[in-house]
């Protein structure tokens, strides 16, 4: 029987033509300061053809309709994966969307995505920004068709998933696969909190910085990660253009309204415009929102509350210029520059 | 459905090792060990007792009439139970299936499941949480095949396990509006459900013996079950539509669609079978 076994085994292989490849699982390491992935990792686990895969579907423009916007148009690298400069991501036709694109980054380690949770797992996000009329308005079964005349793309699809045919599932694998493996973990903070160099310090004013962020940040954004991937009201003036519901968009919860998504503060310094809406062109302004620009709400969030019943987070000029020098120590330019995620041919 | 090769060479050349070992033929219906046999569910739709017919009005017990152009759904996770409560549970990556009514696609049909007398079932409608992709495999795509049959939310990412649209009429409103009612689970709510159904026959899988298991799936209780939803109520502000897509009306609808299905009867043997 074992026999027969393996005799069927060959002839698998003989059927799909290609030489066996060696597809390595690769090394998905937890950093030192980092949580628990929230995300099941095994469930997709990386291999480097899987990986390369990803990547290069995350800068192929065949993933939009008219084959002119990839990924990476409106996750640029060099911003840490957003779309510098742009309010509102603008994608396919020239169309302008109504949210501001956050930054790809460590997303095994997050629950929730996009701004109102409309997606919830690594392997199927894809799904939004493909289908997404204004951004690139393509189907997934209408992109492995083309793919499918590409013999590139149908060898790739072949080595990365054991004999794999190129199908929707397998495009959002791959997809989700690059995305596991982009982590950023090699800011000047994260070298301070691991001690790598041991004895590598702040200076007087990020330490101040990273003091004021756990008393007043901490609890939205959380851990290393900076996010506590929930849903939150911080009391944004809600813009009437827009009126963006938030997560009530998802849910139909009326308790769900006017709240976001906590974003990661990782690389903030190079991801401007802020806020869902892209409202903020700097830190700066985002300080003075959280100090006097909040507007009351049934869903403002309560620790924005203060027992007197005024709103927002009391900072100095001081304590702002500490808080802003402290972001900037979560600027990864390993990650940023890291060639693994630039487009190779 | 499409099988994975491998595992299909595999386990014939098992049953066919066991099968030359074995004198009996199964004359007398004993169940024998290591044997296989397909099992098939048949979803006969109807509407408050009577059979589903697109186009055509039925009425609940709010008053409203409906007329379903559209009914899709997904069931999956499909688990046999015998006598003594031993489950058989179908693999995972290939227990995802769509029905849907306008092309007829009524009939699931299990493969290769091991011989014996099964007195229930268990299935679940949509998609259970956090396993969107166990019914991809590298040869299958099921999300193909649910977008081919309306079954997909693409501005979130998941799966719609109930598609049921059509227009009503309603004490308020004379004249037909549309509705358009879509099941599924979203990041917050899990709305995915299982039921467990007694068989009046026991369904008896053999080698060549298929039992079919006719089941009468009543869609009027999507809104008219345990907890009463009318569609007059969800009417939009402008009054011209109403649709159901969110909130707390999907945990209800989703609790009414555990009643929606009973088994009429099981066909054995290896004769009149559906499709
Ligand atoms: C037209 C611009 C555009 C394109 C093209 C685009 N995105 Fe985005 N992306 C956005 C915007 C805007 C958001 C925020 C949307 C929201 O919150 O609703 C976003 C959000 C995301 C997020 C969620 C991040 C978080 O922290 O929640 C991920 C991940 C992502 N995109 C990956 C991708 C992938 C993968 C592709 C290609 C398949 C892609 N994007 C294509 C603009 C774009
Ligand atoms: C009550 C929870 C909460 C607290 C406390 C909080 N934030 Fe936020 N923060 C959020 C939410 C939610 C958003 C996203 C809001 C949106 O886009 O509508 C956000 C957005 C931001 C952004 C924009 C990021 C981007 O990429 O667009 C920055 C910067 C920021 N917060 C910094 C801070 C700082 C600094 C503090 C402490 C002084 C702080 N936050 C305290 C919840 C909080």
């Amino acid at each position: 029987m074992i026999g027969l076994l393996a005799l069927s085994f060959i002839s698998c292989n003989k059927d799909d033509g290609y030489e066996a490849v060696v597809n390595e699982r690769l090394d998905f390491v937890v950093p030192a300061n980092f949580p628990a992935p929230a995300q099941d990792i095994e469930h997709n686990y990386p291999t480097q053809k899987g990986f390369e895969l990803g990547r290069k579907l995350f800068y192929d423009t065949r993933l939009s309709a008219n084959n002119t916007i990839s990924c990476s148009f409106c996750h640029e690298q060099e911003n840490a994966f957003t779309h510098h400069g742009h309010t509102f991501s603008h994608g396919i036709y020239d169309q302008e969307g109504t949210r501001n694109a956050p930054a790809v980054q460590n997303m095994a380690f997050q629950s929730q995505y996009f701004y109102d949770g409309a997606s919830d797992a690594i392997d199927m996000l894809s799904i939004a920004p493909i289908h997404n009329p204004v951004e690139m308005d393509e189907t997934l079964e209408n992109i492995a068709v083309k793919l499918k005349q590409d013999k590139e793309y149908v060898k790739l699809f072949n080595q990365a998933f054991e004999g794999g045919q190129i199908t929707s599932g397998n495009i959002l694998k791959a997809l989700g696969q690059f995305m596991t493996m982009m982590v950023s973990a090699n800011s000047k903070y994260d070298k301070f909190v691991r001690s790598e160099p041991p004895g590598n310090n702040f200076n007087q004013k990020e330490m101040q910085g990273l003091e004021l962020f756990r008393q007043k940040c901490a609890s939205c954004h959380a851990t290393d990660i900076f996010t506590d991937s929930s849903f939150r009201n911080n009391g944004l003036p809600p813009n009437p253009n827009l009126n963006d519901l938030g997560r009530e968009t998802v849910t139909g919860f009326k308790r769900d309204r006017y709240k976001f998504k906590v974003p990661s503060l990782r690389n903030v310094e190079l991801t401007a415009p802020y806020m869902h809406d892209g409202r903020f062109g700097s830190l700066e302004s985002v300080l003075n929102f959280y100090r006097n620009g909040m507007t009351d709400s049934e869903t403002l969030d309560e620790q924005l509350r203060a027992e007197d019943g005024t709103l927002g987070i009391p900072l100095t000029d001081e304590e702002k210029e500490a808080l802003i020098a402290f972001l900037k120590t979560l600027t990864d330019e390993e990650y940023i520059n890291n060639p693994l995620f630039y487009y190779q041919t | 459905m499409k099988f994975n090769y491998i595992k299909t060479v595999a386990l014939a050349a098992i049953a066919t090792a066991f099968i030359s070992c074995s004198s009996d033929d199964d004359a007398t219906g004993e169940v024998i060990g290591d044997t296989y046999g397909d099992v098939e569910f048949y979803f006969d739709n109807g509407a408050a007792g009577n059979s589903l017919i697109l186009g055509v009005p039925f009425t609940n017990s709010m008053d409203e009439a409906l007329t379903v152009n559209k009914l899709n759904y997904i069931v999956s996770n499909f688990v046999l139970i015998d006598a003594d409560g031993n489950e058989v549970v179908y693999p995972k990556e290939e227990s995802y299936f769509i029905t849907n009514q306008q092309d007829e696609v009524k009939t699931v049909h299990l493969e290769n499941v091991p011989a014996g007398d099964y007195k229930a079932v268990r299935f679940g409608i949509g998609v259970d949480e956090q396993r969107y992709l166990q019914g991809e495999t590298a040869q299958q795509s099921f999300w193909d095949l649910a977008a081919a049959n309306d079954l997909t939310w693409t501005w979130s990412t998941g799966y719609r396990f109930v598609v049921f649209e059509g227009t009503f009429t309603s004490p308020e409103n004379a004249e037909p509006l549309l509705f358009k009612v879509h099941q599924g689970s979203n990041t917050e709510t899990d709305n995915y459900r299982e039921v467990t159904l007694t068989l009046p026959t026991t369904a008896r899988v053999r080698e060549g013996e298929t039992p079919s298991i006719h089941l009468i799936t009543d869609v009027n209780k999507l809104l008219d079950g345990e907890t009463k939803i009318s569609l007059h109520d969800n009417l939009n502000q402008a009054g011209t539509a109403a649709a159901i897509m969110g909130g707390e009306n999907l945990i209800k609808i989703a609790d009414n669609s555990t009643e929606m299905f009973t088994v009429d009867h099981v066909h054995n043997g290896a004769g009149h079978h559906h499709e």
